[in-house]
């Protein structure tokens, strides 16, 4: 892990809504992370827990309430020149939730795909712009003739393939992926993480995979990062994490991984996480503390003892 | 069972092609939105037709003040109140185009032939004796200007204030709220009132109280769907590609609300053309010899019950056009109402 190079170092990144207000909301309340590179970091937790306000905080989709995100050890937030902005919309690019919203449904699949080319001017001439789209088209694995189609006419899966495409566009070295899959049905879920596979291997790509498909989010993640409440309670490495979980409320969520045997099944016992079991002090310091190499835990001095054994 | 399978020889089968280049592919011809509309649109007879009596209508307030021999605001005191009569069509019995009128005792009397006029009048004349049919015509001409002055004012007054509104949001879309609800807070009539106060009663006076107030409606309509719009997946993908606003607002924001936009201002046109006629009518409206269709319904009504004609053809044009307009709008709306779609 330490001979890798941190793409990505988020440092006590705070977003909070309606601040000051009686429905102040703390989304994401001071989470830090790295993101190293040519990884995939997979983000669960509950509905409502801030995972997909965390992704489009690091893409400035919101303006951070703290905290700083550092791409290549510049940090991405604060007053930017268009320039500062340009390059960095260059390097990191999202892909959305929702494959029936995330496409402009009055533009053809060429305009949508080409927008960022558009924007940053990377192709010269009209053709050389189609080229791209169809090379883009065929590398997510759609046909040339779809260039001149409207998103409508496509379904969930090819839409979301369309999504992935537009994000390609820019040649980025970061990708968010904001829940990619949970919108589509599971033979096309697996269309698309693979086809997501194939991209990382062949570009290189670094992923941060926000999802709540735990067993999906096992199979395409290197680390894992747990979060509750726009808290960061767990960050390990998959297996590390599946096999040997610390957090309560890891353990809560992974018992609830259904299995597709009857037996296991039954015998399968769903554990409840109440935040008050922790029995934190006043005086007690609760933060992110390495148990064993890679494996970060949310604990107090106490649990942390605890922890290690 | 073993009957069948020897029937079936196995060189009678041919693999199927599986090749995922066609599995893909989507047979359907590809139509864009304004092409599906329009499909929509022709479905709807009622549409079709008042697309047509509005394009017939807008053909004759345009020629129909010269097609006459007449002039709209030429008086000719010893023609006064003459009954419609149409060349070839004065022979057809039950057609009210014989030139004749029923007296309140009965009896029918020819004015044309007791006062030996060899012209033809073919909506009749008034009480001062000016041409009834280039009089409408030029009535619908200002009707149409309303309706064509109500759309603009929507459309570029309306749509810019609610999607600035809605789009920057915050304080900005604050102060402009306030500012609509002032401005909506205050009658119609007033405004009108006050305007002919400052000016003269007018087109103009009624064309500045439809520039200050008309546009309300569309620019809270068009507000509410920015508000839905600019948090769509969609846009905060181009937002993170880094689209400046002018961009996200005319080409993602703009192509999504048209069908909104063309609904709205369809809707208004009626209600702006009733609201000219209605201050003609009462007065405040265009003033003699300008003719509008409220001036002459309101000329007509005065001597409804000797002569019908004269507020009748009037009425009936103004009642088509509202009519024709409001089906159009209910037409499009079918057509390109996003919630009709998908």
């Amino acid at each position: 892990m330490e001979t890798k190079k941190k793409l990505l170092e988020i440092r006590n990144l705070k977003q909070y809504f309606n601040i000051g207000k009686p429905n102040e909301v703390r989304a994401v309340d001071g989470i830090s992370f790295d993101i190293y590179e040519g990884e995939t970091l997979g983000l669960v937790g509950e509905s409502g827990c801030g995972k997909s306000t965390t992704g489009r905080t690091i893409i400035r989709l919101y303006d951070a309430t703290d905290g700083e995100v550092l791409y290549d050890g510049v940090n991405v937030h604060g007053k930017k020149s268009k320039e500062e902005l340009k390059s960095f919309n260059h390097k990191m690019q999202m892909i959305f939730q929702d494959p029936y919203a995330s496409l402009n449904p009055r533009m053809k699949v060429s305009d949508v795909i080409a927008e960022g080319m558009d924007i940053h001017g990377l192709a010269k001439t009209k053709e050389e712009r189609m080229n791209k789209v169809y090379e883009l088209l065929e590398t997510v694995g759609l046909n040339k003739e779809h260039a001149n189609r409207y998103p409508h006419e496509f379904s969930g899966g090819q839409r979301q393939r369309i999504g992935i495409a537009r994000a390609l566009a820019v040649d980025p070295d970061f990708i968010i992926a904001d829940e990619p899959i949970s919108a589509l049905d599971v033979s096309i879920q697996a269309q698309v993480v693979n086809l997501m596979k194939k991209l990382q291997k062949e570009k290189g790509l670094t992923y941060l995979f926000i999802a709540h498909d735990l067993s999906m989010v096992k199979y395409i993640s290197d680390r894992i990062g747990v979060m509750y409440f726009g808290k960061l309670v767990e960050l390990a490495p998959a297996e590390e994490l599946y096999n040997n979980p610390k957090h309560p409320y890891t353990q809560s969520l992974l018992s609830a991984i259904p299995l597709p045997d009857p037996i296991s099944e039954r015998s399968r016992k769903r554990k409840t996480y109440d935040p008050k079991m922790h029995n934190y002090q006043a005086d007690e310091t609760v933060e992110l503390r390495e148990v064993s190499p890679g494996h970060f835990v949310l604990c107090s001095e106490k649990e942390f003892a605890q922890y290690k054994k | 069972m073993a009957q069948f399978d020897e029937k079936i020889s196995k060189d009678q089968f041919e693999p199927a092609i599986i090749d995922a280049s066609t599995s893909e592919r989507i047979s359907k011809p590809s139509l864009n939105y304004w092409q599906d509309a329009w499909l929509r649109v022709r479905k709807n007879k009622g549409a079709i037709v008042s697309l047509v009596v509005i394009g017939f209508l807008i053909i004759m307030a345009l020629i129909g003040p010269s097609l006459s021999k007449f002039d709209s605001n030429k008086q000719n005191t010893k023609h006064a109140n003459l009954p419609p009569r149409i060349e070839a069509l004065e022979n057809i019995s039950w057609l009210p185009f014989d030139g004749t009128r029923t007296l309140k005792n009965g009896n029918v009397v020819n004015p044309y032939e007791q006062k030996q006029i060899e012209e033809y009048y073919w909506f009749g004349t008034d009480a001062l004796g000016r041409d009834q049919f280039s009089r409408v015509w030029k009535g619908t001409q200002i009707s149409l200007y309303i309706a064509f002055l109500a759309a603009f004012i929507d459309m570029v007054i309306g749509v810019t204030f609610g999607a600035v509104s809605g789009y920057f949001g915050g304080r900005v879309d604050n102060i402009m709220q306030r500012i609509i609800e002032v401005l909506s807070g205050i009658p119609n009539l007033v405004i009108v009132i006050l305007m002919i106060i400052v000016l003269k009663p007018g087109i103009i006076s009624i064309t500045v109280a439809l520039t200050i107030t008309g546009w309300v409606s569309m620019a809270r309509v068009i507000r509410a769907q920015v508000l839905k719009l600019k948090n769509q997946e969609f846009v905060l993908a181009s937002r993170t590609l880094g689209a400046s606003h002018a961009k996200i607002i005319f080409k993602h924001l703009l192509p999504n609300l048209a069908g909104v936009i063309i609904i709205n201002t369809m809707f208004s046109i009626p209600n702006a053309i009733f609201f000219e006629a209605f201050l003609s009518f009462i007065g405040l409206g265009l003033q003699d010899p300008l003719a509008s269709l409220g001036t002459l319904i309101d000329e007509g009504f005065r001597a409804m019950i000797a002569f019908p004609y004269q507020m009748l053809v009037p009425a009936i044009v103004i009642s088509v056009v509202m009519i024709a307009f409001n089906m159009i709008a209910d037409g499009l709306r079918d057509a390109l109402d996003p919630k009709m779609r998908d």
